[in-house]
């Protein structure tokens, strides 16, 4: 699964990027994680749990920030156990950062893959949460800075 | 799988009764064929399924009213349906529909109300009945209240119905002199889930369109009514060239869903050529 | 003839359908333990830790299962036909998404399931490569070391190599391909792929071990029953004698289920816990145990200006997956007739199987010669329209001909390639002008045909046991997994021995009882069974005449049965035994340059014919008439023969319009029957069948294998008429409506835009 886009936001790149790579935040932008904690200042663990309908997802969760170059660029790796199920859950982000004008352009690009049962027949589904995700996550940065504007690529 | 809860409710409100609002592990089961697969994907775990198998008869029953609509009970299997002589007199188009849904085993399982409440936006009842303008009457611990099929669907398995609430009844109206037609477009087998799916029903003045109702699926996250399309159409000839406008709109009116079943600018290309289709076979 | 030809229906029908027959999934024993897996949800890595003691902590869960478990019974715990490659449970490493790692025992399947969820593993990744081409020289290397089974002398020199993802290479040499290209009027190039893509067998895979104190009965859906025995017996260090094989009916087979499966895991298992074990896959696992390997086809012709073929160079990529199964076979033997069934003097063939971090692939219906005919049919079509020669001829002026020699140097006999293509036109009506139409409908109709080598050198065995009134048992370990082998070996006894085929009782797939057979696949079957059960009726009434003769009965006269048996030993007891094994003469590939002047004991040859109507609106194709026409030699069931042809077509046309096993990150996405999309009832087109009049000398009766042969031509067929309606050439597998929209749209000069 890819996802990829764009936010514009109107804030000093150096201001985004720290707020970006500042985990509390970040968490707080992506509905349903929880538990964060910080293992090492670039290891930390988390749950995440989500929901399609009545159907419940229960991870638990490693984030692993891989590369943070004030003020371009931040890499993570990110993998999940799904609670009670046989499954891996792995995905590979990244988000570079452009000062354009007044606007911080944040590109973000994530590969995700799931493998076990939910990976295997489950994966319509989860990938339709996926985007529902993507799209909520856009949202919540747009309203973390001032007068954002966003548009998803895909 | 972990061992659950089975009840068999006798009344329907009973089975009401049995749904917690609160706790989505608790869920209705009709035929199953939806939840079943679920279950087994390892996506859905229940605590507890209340059968629906054993409530009223009524609840099974298809009759057509003095105003001609058809009545059908959430409990009739899709095969009823499809062998319930007088409904499908009426609307020759559903037969046929349903002659291609899934498999002769599923529909003879299979019930309207599990088929209109799962929200899958691969199904075929819910954009074909949406199209025809049915509603469902559902029944809740309020009471009652009617919800036009094109007015269930959120999303993906998503719908706005409470998780105490169940379909009583689907009422679809009588076309009365009003020209309909259904497709549906899969990318493999006949029998697969498909890529596209395109529900019409039109109402014709002379030799222009009085009224038109378009709606989508398969290719959309959920049932989508093409609203913009609707209204280049009322009106209109039915020519080539405001078919073709038509088709163009409803191109650029809703974003695709890329999937197994083909990616977002092949299904936009389906829904483009295989709308034109859709109206001209409901027109001939 | 009385007995051969005669379109019986099959004898085990009516078990069948009133739900009689036996399947291992069907057997309960006393005290039997069911097995669930625990898989890998990496694609390749080392195993850091597996966790199972919440798992082993659940009420009702026997014992939890590792490797190392394994190692401690069994000191060498790998398997495979071919390499020593696959651990009974994963040691070390893990190779593919769905490898299995764990089982969990009870008594209760829904418990040892539950429990499995409950294991937990932790893994340090690896590099893992998923692509043929790519793994040929990738760095990613899936084994650490090869290590060949020595069941196979070409593998030898493989041992102990590292660094490498390399299976087998084979290589044909014949002539002088680069000379003969300069010298060409014209030279044509293509590559074409196909892509990974599964049996599913109904039935899925299935084994029982119920052990004894020194011995082990194992109940299995096995098309080999004589080599799971001996691989069993050879991974536990006992004489055969103590392994028991016991085979039902089978739910399909296909290919899926030769060699080892589950039997060395239910076997050690069950030796570990001293009790029953029963593990039956679920149709998802399916998807992680074997498959078909996916393909790359580099195809290079030299040919005159006049569509003489006179050079040909083959490179042939497999995708093998983790483990290589009968892989490396499928890249040999079915390597050398990658040039097709043409009369070519300067033929080139490089074939590579390689290791991947994909589920396994092995053998499936065809054993890699749809994927090369899919390419030298396709690749023959387009050399004949840039010729402007018509298909038909152009192919009539290049195959080959009994008496000319094929690639690898052996003379053709016995195979009626010319008579396929002729009776394929024929019902083709390709002379006759066709109709292409002038709407968005397109029509359009094409032609292939393929042809297969029957594996070689290999041995059957048969016992025919007749009782004192006359009644009469086949013993055989030829396998009825549906192609109707039971009713055919019956029909051969009835034919020898001179009764009704109905009255014979067959008793197959029993290694303590029949003979040694090397499998039921490849479409061996009939020859070398047939065969060897033909020389077994023979040996028993050879035995009853000089029976006859010794009780003083005249020679040939018309006695009873019976009344020899009373003669001889004064009441109604006794009973003749005739035995009778069959190995046909081979003579082994030359390492280097891929020469035998004795390669196959018998060669199948499979013509299909298409017509096809296209969508040019949406890329659709629907498939109105398919025409599959075979050479099986003399038919001894027409009625079977033909279902064969038309099982075949409907199972290829399945792997050229809908089937793809479709990955991501390493885990298959579409392991179930809702995503993975077979051919149902409105998919089937209307369909004819024909075997041309033809004998294999060498067979029982004249009769050859026809279980595979109408699969070859399917895919290329289709794909021909395809260009015949739109002129749009697809050249990988599976052909689906947007690839062939997007190439109808841009060759308009309208592409549609890639998805952002």
């Amino acid at each position: 699964m890819k996802f990829s886009g764009e936010i514009a936001v109107k804030a000093p790149r150096e201001s985004v990027f720290d707020r970006v790579q500042d985990a509390r935040f970040f968490a707080s932008c992506v509905e349903g994680v929880r538990n964060l904690v910080e293992v090492t200042p670039t290891r930390y663990t988390a749950r995440f749990e989500t929901k399609i309908a009545y159907i419940r997802f229960d991870f638990e969760v490693v984030v692993e920030v891989t590369r943070a170059e004030r003020p371009h660029i931040i890499e993570a790796r990110i993998e999940g156990k799904p609670h009670g199920i046989v499954g891996r859950l792995a995905a590979n982000s990244s988000a570079t950062f452009t000062q354009d004008g007044d606007d911080t352009r944040i590109q973000y690009a994530i590969e995700a893959s799931l493998t076990g049962r939910l990976g295997s027949i489950g994966q319509p589904v989860l990938k339709s949460k996926a985007k529902d995700m993507e799209r909520h996550f856009v949202q919540n940065m747009r309203a973390a800075f001032p007068g954002g504007v966003a548009e998803p690529a895909s | 799988m972990i061992p659950f809860a089975w009840d068999e409710p006798k009344t329907l409100s009973e089975a009401v009764n049995l749904l917690d609002p609160d706790d989505p592990t608790v869920r209705p089961i009709a035929g199953g064929t939806a939840l079943m697969l679920m279950m087994k994907a390892g996506v859905f775990m229940p605590s507890r399924l209340i059968s629906l198998a054993k409530i009223e008869p009524l609840y099974s029953e298809i009759t057509i009213d003095r105003a001609g609509a058809v009545r059908i009970g959430a409990m009739a299997s899709l095969s009823k349906l499809e062998r319930s002589g007088e409904a499908m007199e009426a609307f020759p188009l559903m037969k046929r529909a349903l002659r291609t849904l899934s498999n002769v085993r599923v529909r003879n399982v299979a019930c309207v109300g599990g088929a209109l409440a799962h929200g899958d936006p691969h199904m075929d009842l819910p954009p074909l009945f949406a199209a025809l303008g049915a509603r469902v009457s559902v029944i809740g611990p309020a009471g009652k209240r009617e919800i036009a099929v094109e007015d269930l669907y959120t999303g993906y398995y998503e719908t706005v119905l409470q998780k105490n609430e169940l379909i009583a009844e689907a009422i679809v109206p009588p076309l009365n002199g009003a020209r309909a037609s259904y497709m549906k477009i899969t990318s493999r087998s006949a029998d697969d889930w498909p890529a596209l799916n395109i529900g019409v029903r039109l109402e014709k003045d002379g030799t222009r369109i009085r009224d038109a109702r378009i709606v989508i699926s398969a290719a959309t996250e959920k049932v989508t009514r093409l609203s913009k399309t609707e209204k280049l159409l009322r009106g209109a000839s039915p020519d080539d060239r405001s078919l073709a406008e038509a088709a163009d709109v409803a191109a650029g009116e809703v974003s695709f869903l890329s999937d197994a079943h083909g990616s977002a600018a092949y299904k936009k290309e389906l829904l483009r050529v295989c709308l034109k289709r859709a109206i001209r076979e409901a027109l001939s | 003839m009385n007995q051969i030809g005669r379109a019986i229906p099959r004898l085990e029908a009516r078990a069948k359908v009133t739900g009689r027959a036996d399947y291992v999934h069907n057997i309960r024993v006393p005290g039997m333990l069911y097995g669930k897996i625990f898989r890998s949800t990496v694609p390749h890595g080392r195993i850091r830790h597996i966790d199972t003691s919440a798992a082993q902590a659940i009420d009702g869960v026997h014992a939890v299962i590792t490797g190392e478990d394994i190692r401690a019974i069994i000191r060498e715990p790998y398997f495979g036909p071919a390499f020593h490659d696959q651990p009974i449970l994963a040691l070390e490493k893990v190779h593919f998404v769905g490898e299995p790692v764990a089982v969990v025992l009870s008594p209760d399947p829904h418990i040892a399931e539950q429990a499995v969820q409950a294991i937990e593993a932790d893994y340090e990744e690896l590099p893992p490569v998923f692509d043929e081409v790519e793994a040929a020289t990738s760095s990613a290397i899936v084994h650490d070391v090869l290590r060949p089974a020595g069941t196979f002398a070409d593998l030898k020199h493989l041992a102990g190599r590292k660094n490498t993802n390399v299976t087998l290479d084979y290589h044909l040499r014949r002539g002088d391909v680069e000379k003969a290209f300069a010298a060409a009027d014209r030279v044509f190039e293509h590559v074409f792929r196909t892509g990974q893509v599964l049996h599913v067998p109904l039935e899925s895979h299935a084994a029982l071990a119920e052990p004894g104190h020194d011995s082990l009965i194992i109940h299995t859906s096995t098309q080999t029953p004589s080599f799971v025995r001996t691989e069993i017996a050879r991974l536990l260090g006992w004489p055969e004698n103590r392994v028991s094989v016991k085979v039902p009916f089978l739910g399909g087979g296909f290919g899926a289920k030769v060699y080892v499966k589950l039997e060395a895991l239910a076997a050690a298992l069950a030796l570990i816990v001293r009790r029953p074990v029963k593990i039956a896959l679920t149709m998802e696992e399916q998807f992680y145990t074997i498959s078909k390997h996916a393909t790359t086809f580099r195809i290079k012709s030299g040919v005159t200006k006049d569509g003489q073929v006179t050079a040909r160079a083959c490179e042939v990529w497999w995708n093998g997956g983790a483990y290589a199964d009968i892989g490396p076979r499928v890249a040999q033997k079915s390597g050398f007739t990658a040039a097709g069934p043409y009369d070519i003097d300067n033929v080139r063939i490089d074939s590579t199987e390689v290791y991947t971090n994909r589920p396994p692939a092995g053998a499936l219906r065809g054993f890699g010669v749809p994927q090369l005919v899919w390419a030298y049919e396709s690749h023959t079509d387009l050399i004949a329209r840039e010729l402007g020669i018509d298909p038909v001829e152009f192919r009539r002026k290049n195959i080959l001909r009994d008496g000319r020699p094929h690639a690898t140097g052996t003379i053709m006999k016995d195979a009626a390639i010319d008579k396929v293509l002729d009776r394929l036109a024929e019902r083709m009506n390709w002379q006759a002008p066709f109709d292409r139409g002038n709407g968005t409908l397109k029509r359009g109709r094409g032609i292939a045909i393929g042809f297969k080598a029957s594996i070689s050198p290999t041995t059957s065995g048969a016992i025919v046991n007749v009782s004192a009134d006359g009644s009469i048992v086949l013993y055989t370990n030829t396998i009825d997994m549906g192609q109707g082998s039971d009713t055919a070996m019956a029909q051969i006894v009835a034919e020898v021995l001179n009764v009704p085929a109905e009255t014979v009782k067959v008793v197959h797939g029993n290694t303590d009882v029949a003979p040694y057979d090397m499998g039921t696949l490849g479409s061996r079957s009939t020859f070398h069974m047939g065969n060897a059960v033909r020389l077994a009726a023979e040996d028993a009434r050879a035995k009853l005449a000089a029976l006859a003769a010794e009780v003083g009965l005249p020679v040939r006269t018309n006695y009873d049965v019976k009344e020899l048996f009373r003669k001889r030993y004064g009441m109604q007891a006794g009973n003749m035994i005739g035995a009778g094994t069959y190995i046909p003469r081979y003579t082994a590939p030359d390492p280097e340059t891929g020469q035998s002047d004795n390669v196959t004991p018998f060669w199948m040859i499979g013509g299909t014919g298409a017509e096809v109507e296209v969508d040019t609106e949406t890329g659709h194709v629907r498939v109105l008439r398919l025409v599959n026409v075979a050479d099986a030699g003399k038919p001894i069931n027409p009625k079977i023969c033909k279902t064969q042809l038309s099982g075949g077509a409907i199972m290829q046309l399945g792997f050229t319009l809908y089937e793809d096993m479709v990955f991501d990150g390493g885990q298959v996405t579409n392991a179930s029957f809702a995503d993975y999309k077979i051919p149902g009832f409105r998919d089937v087109p209307v369909m004819e069948s024909e075997l041309v009049a033809a004998a294999q000398e060498t067979g029982p009766f004249g009769a050859k294998g026809v279980g595979e042969t109408s699969t070859f031509g399917v895919s290329p067929a289709i794909a021909n008429a395809i260009q015949d309606a739109v002129g749009i050439r697809l050249t990988e597998l599976p052909i689906k409506p947007e690839a062939l929209l997007r190439a109808l749209r841009a060759a308009e000069g309208r592409p549609i835009e890639e998805d952002s």
